[in-house]
């Protein structure tokens, strides 16, 4: 392709969506939604992963003792759990503190949860020198008499790496499904587009256009139309990303503090969708065009 | 330019469309070809344009054998020839300048030589002024005339106009083979597919007629001669008066060959 003639073929693959404005309008939204669809499922899949990297960082579990059990049964507990091979710090943290801070963070909730009344226990926040025998430590301190129970975070990073592999599983079928939908239906745009410029193409090669050149224009309108739905989806995702984690993390305080924040990915997202669309785009019109290029004069034209 | 030795061409449904076709045609020729509707004539053409490949023999066309041509150097056999349909094949959405200059943005040409070459050929064709018509503002014979300046605006050495007479009235159809005569006179080999007796009377030359996928006749005619109305299913018109007084023109040229 001469320099000379990129103006005109840009030109000509972006007057094409115009033309087909209702197939392109469709690709579009097949494609925006693909992309949600993905972007959604990679975001919960790297947030997920966030959460139970945090959760394996973290070597503190909380130790719950008997409701019933005095404030100096508690501290004799404390030096037992102590002498426990790889506990490094233990703190003792009673009810009382503990519905305070509730009563600070959350309001008059917790107004008439005082002295008697008060439903929290009283906790050991302790601190767990080597990870890898953090099964065997939890084990040996639920073992200690007057222990109620202990925060066992590894249920939760279980859970959430389940989670994990059902959104990827499920993610990914969705996106399989979605591209193969996308490719076809960009395909069939291009493919009109074609029919309808078929005159064209016919007159182009007649007088000795090359198949690149006839391509060009046809190309530039499949990845206008994947550029156009990779910056929807962008827009539409990075929006409603923060409001969501808010919200969540108002529920549980683990999701606010331990997800990415959009200042982290924004460009990301950006990039791998409007990357991705210009990709799926180019692919769709490669693929429709390759075959009615193979076609000569009078089979062009239906004859 | 054109050779085709011993050339046929069987489609794979069997039909057997050419048979051993012999024939060269000459720089600078003005060559009628001849014949009814299923003579052969069509494939004939297709073969000139590398639509299709022989089955046996060798066709050479503007020093490109089209039996090992690649499929990259197509494009460069075909800027050597401008092709003239008999619908014309204008796109209604771009007006005449634009259908003009669209031969020559298809193969890359910068804008400014567009702009000089399109002007220049409006002016061979004498359509001057309707720059910004649209085809459907142009009676069939401009139409005609914009897909000859279309065929010209690259200077092919070889015209191929395939019934451009077809779709006119008598006498445009006059008017088109005035005017490809007069781009044959300027040096550019034109060869026209017709199969209306009386125009190729009119004027005379070499006539190649084609029935039954064989050359049955290549002769220079003039007006007084027949030209093989035993191969053809068209029966011959009374010439219009405008292609009486054209014939009388043309016949000295016809016997000078």
């Amino acid at each position: 392709m001469k320099f000379n003639s990129s103006g005109y073929l840009v030109k000509e693959g972006l007057k094409n969506i115009w033309t087909n404005r209702m197939m392109s309008l469709a690709s579009i939204i097949v494609l925006v939604s693909c992309l949600i669809i993905t972007g959604a499922a990679i975001l919960v899949s790297i947030n997920v992963t966030s959460l139970i990297s945090s959760i394996g960082e973290d070597n503190q579990v909380n130790v719950f003792l008997d409701y019933e059990m005095s404030d100096i049964d508690a501290i004799k507990l404390g030096s037992t759990i102590k002498k426990i091979d790889n506990v490094v710090d233990c703190q003792y943290y009673s009810k009382d503190e503990a519905i305070k801070e509730y009563k600070e963070k959350l309001g008059n909730l917790y107004d008439s949860m005082q002295g008697e009344d008060n439903p929290l226990g009283n906790v050991y926040k302790v601190r767990l020198g080597d990870l890898s025998d953090y099964r065997h430590t939890i084990n040996e301190i639920k073992a200690v008499e007057g222990v109620a129970s202990v925060s066992d975070r590894g249920d939760i990073a279980r859970t959430l790496t389940k989670l994990n592999y059902f959104v990827s599983i499920v993610g990914s079928w969705i996106v399989l499904i979605l591209g193969v939908v996308t490719l076809f239906i960009i395909s069939n745009t291009i493919k009109m587009t074609m029919y309808s410029r078929r005159f064209e193409i016919s007159i182009m090669k007649s007088v000795g256009a090359t198949n690149t050149f006839v391509r060009i224009p046809f190309i530039i309108e499949a990845m206008a139309i994947g550029l156009i739905s990779g910056l929807i989806a962008s827009v539409a995702l990075i929006s409603v990303y923060n409001p969501i984690r808010e919200t969540a993390g108002n529920m549980i305080t683990l999701i606010g503090t331990s997800t990415i924040p959009i200042s982290d990915i924004w460009l990301n997202i950006l990039l791998g969708f409007t990357g991705t669309g210009i990709l799926i785009g180019a692919l769709g019109g490669f693929i429709s065009i390759s075959k009615y290029l193979s076609k000569e004069g009078g089979e062009i034209l239906g004859w | 330019m054109i050779h085709l030795k011993n050339v046929s061409k069987v489609y794979s449904n069997g039909t057997e469309a050419l048979k051993n076709i012999t024939l060269d045609i000459e720089h600078g020729e003005f060559v009628f070809i001849v014949g009814s509707s299923g003579a052969g004539k069509s494939t004939f053409l297709k073969l000139l344009i590398h639509e299709e490949k022989p089955t046996f023999g060798k066709v050479e066309v503007n020093g490109y054998d089209l039996m090992k041509i690649k499929r990259n150097k197509v494009p460069f056999l075909r800027r050597t020839m401008g092709i003239v349909f008999q619908d014309f094949r204008l796109i209604d959405k771009m007006n005449v300048y634009d259908n003009i200059a669209f031969a020559m943005r298809a193969i890359g040409a910068p804008e400014r030589l567009i702009r000089k070459r399109v002007k220049s050929v409006i002016s061979v064709v004498g359509l001057e002024g309707k720059e910004k018509c649209r085809p459907n503002e142009l009676s069939g014979g401009e139409q005609q005339r914009v897909s000859l300046a279309r065929a010209l605006v690259n200077k092919p050495g070889l015209i191929i106009a395939d019934e451009p007479t077809g779709n006119i009235d008598p006498k445009m159809s006059f008017e088109i083979m005035k005017r490809l005569i007069d781009i044959n006179k300027a040096g550019t080999t034109v060869i026209v597919v017709t199969h209306e007796h009386e125009l190729v009377r009119a004027f005379g030359g070499r006539v190649i007629i084609i029935d039954g996928g064989e050359i049955k006749e290549d002769k220079l005619i003039n007006g007084s001669d027949t030209i093989g109305e035993e191969y053809t299913d068209i029966s011959d018109q009374p010439a219009p008066s405008v292609l009486s007084d054209q014939q009388d023109n043309n016949n000295g040229e016809a016997d000078e060959k």
